[in-house]
């Protein structure tokens, strides 16, 4: 308990300093906090449905690029919080439409056919676009400053991650577990799969939503190819497999060790960054399949008994 | 209310494409009974148990569960009546602990507690009732075949059914475990009064457990009775092509 305690205060004190970096770091660095949270908000969304059901999405990317482009649409005609609100509501909706058909399919189909969105919303925003004003891209003028963005992803990064850990925590959890581990027999012990599925497959989308329409404003200028790009959703995965998958630390962990490697890297050799980094995923993915942090977890996270 | 029917499976076919699975059963179970399900391989006895349980729709016939009609209902509604079913391959919640698996059943099934601690101890009841509380932290992954046996039969417990449908819940166990496992099926009848429908290949288990068999050949049910009737009836013994039924 004392070690619980301790742990929160660990966390408590973490996002304070978090929320202190706009007033002291300069703007490279807050930049890079952004970009920090925006994939732990990202990775850790993700795992609600994919980590703990076992559904490996890649439909990442679509939510996000919807949440852009929703912000894209809307931006000066709505105020910015409740566009990004929005843009996530409209993910959230967006996802309950189609979510029962889409979790019918199991393993490497439902992973084709989440690509498969990505792709169409792709598309489909590319042809939408060209019809409305004759070309692909936007620029977004009067966005608000690094500080705000910083802030809001800040917000929705850690409503990702506290999220996360209690669907994790929780009989909803377990029972999204339970699918996983045997989706046939978790419904015949009374587990409503379909709806288990669904709802998990809503709560994943909603927060890429909002970051989606955050960065659109960060970025000032977006197009289908760059928002939708399947990229998003791949970066989402090697994250999460590279923090082991199935837990709220894991998923952190990825995202910050991928995030600051990455950076590291592209600084350094701009032209070998992908090649290096595709290196460091075959080897963790090869020597440590359950995460890098497995085997410290194994440790020291055990739940107490 | 002895002789109330718990279970009554009308004229139930299951075609598969051109195959015919199981052909116009009728099958009724009554409260407080242990009837034995049993024929050879393909007979249509898992089928069967799929069909009752929700996991197939039947292509005619109707499921009656203490009354009330049961047909076409998902496999979580039938559960959550009052029904639940074992697997004969043992469908664990691998990596998940041998708790987690059964609070599963206690948290989704009749009784839908909310309470994860409540939950937690009403397993831990259960598992000292199946011999499984000194393994309740050890992940389900790393059972034998016999403890995955105790800790299906645990999970189901935890959903709180008044009828259970056992698939082959002792098969592939040495005779040592065989007997010990009857003994929880029996115990499972007598202490917690809950009916049972078995499918079972160890014929010892189930001429010693049952009070009623059913016989199904190529998906018909070809016979009905008492253990004694079942292993006099000529057509019965033809069936196992002639293998003694005692064996």
């Amino acid at each position: 308990m004392a070690k619980r305690a301790a742990l929160y205060g660990f966390l408590a004190l973490i996002l304070a300093l978090l929320c202190l970096v706009p007033a002291f770091a300069s703007d490279y660095v807050v930049s890079l906090f952004l970009d920090l949270l925006m994939w732990i908000a990202l990775t850790e969304s993700w795992i609600i449905l994919s980590g703990y059901t076992g559904y490996i999405s890649l439909g990442h990317s679509a939510f996000f690029g919807l949440g852009a482009y929703f912000m894209a649409m809307t931006w000066t005609h709505i105020p910015y919080a409740l566009g990004v609100l929005s843009g996530g509501l409209v993910c959230l909706a967006f996802a309950f439409a189609i979510g029962f058909p889409f979790l019918r399919v199991r393993g490497p189909y439902f992973v084709i056919l989440t690509l498969g969105l990505s792709e169409f919303t792709k598309y489909l925003f590319i042809n939408l676009e060209i019809k409305l004003g004759g070309t692909v891209g936007r620029i977004l003028m009067m966005t608000p400053g690094l500080e705000t963005l910083y802030y809001s992803v800040l917000i929705v990064g850690t409503g990702a991650t506290i999220t996360a850990y209690f669907v994790k925590n929780s009989r909803f959890g377990i029972g999204l577990f339970s699918i996983k581990e045997e989706e046939d027999a978790a419904n015949s012990l009374g587990i409503n799969t379909s709806i288990y599925k669904w709802l998990a497959f809503g709560i994943s989308a909603f927060f890429p939503g909002m970051v989606g329409a955050i960065l659109a404003l960060r970025r000032s200028y977006i197009d289908p190819y760059t928002v939708f790009s399947p990229a998003v959703s791949f970066q989402v995965i090697v994250m999460a497999f590279l923090g082991g998958f199935e837990d709220v630390e894991g998923a952190l962990l990825g995202a910050v060790v991928l995030t600051l490697v990455s950076e590291a890297l592209w600084a350094q050799y701009p032209y070998y960054y992908m090649i290096i980094l595709g290196a460091i995923v075959i080897f963790i993915v090869k020597f440590m399949p359950l995460g890098v942090l497995h085997p410290i977890k194994q440790r020291l996270l055990k739940e107490p008994q | 209310m002895k002789d109330m029917k718990m279970l009554e499976a009308r004229n139930i076919s299951k075609r598969f494409g051109g195959l015919m699975a199981l052909e116009d059963v009728n099958i009724s179970v009554a409260q407080g009974e242990i009837v034995g399900l049993i024929g050879a391989n393909g007979a249509g006895k898992t089928t069967l148990f799929n069909v009752i349980s929700g996991t197939y729709a039947p292509t005619s016939g109707r499921i009656l569960f203490k009354g009330r009609e049961i047909t076409g209902m998902r496999p979580h509604e039938i559960c959550r009546r009052g029904l639940v079913r074992t697997f004969q391959v043992v469908k664990p919640f691998r990596n998940m602990t041998v708790l987690r698996n059964v609070m599963a059943g206690k948290l989704f099934g009749k009784d839908r507690v909310k309470n994860l601690e409540y939950a937690r101890e009403e397993a831990l009841k259960i598992l000292e009732f199946v011999g499984l509380a000194q393994k309740a932290h050890v992940l389900a992954r790393g059972l034998g075949l016999a403890d995955h046996k105790r800790l299906e039969l645990a999970r189901s417990l935890a959903a709180d059914p008044e009828l259970l449908l056992l698939d082959e819940a002792l098969a592939g166990l040495t005779p040592t475990e065989t007997v010990e496992a009857m003994e929880i099926v029996r115990k499972i009848h007598e202490k917690l009064q809950i009916t049972i429908l078995m499918v079972e290949h160890v014929m010892k288990a189930v001429t010693g457990l049952c009070s009623r068999i059913v016989v199904l050949h190529y998906g018909r049910k070809i016979a009905e009775g008492t253990p004694k009737e079942i292993a006099e009836n000529p057509e019965v013994v033809e069936a196992y092509l002639g293998e003694s039924i005692e064996a």
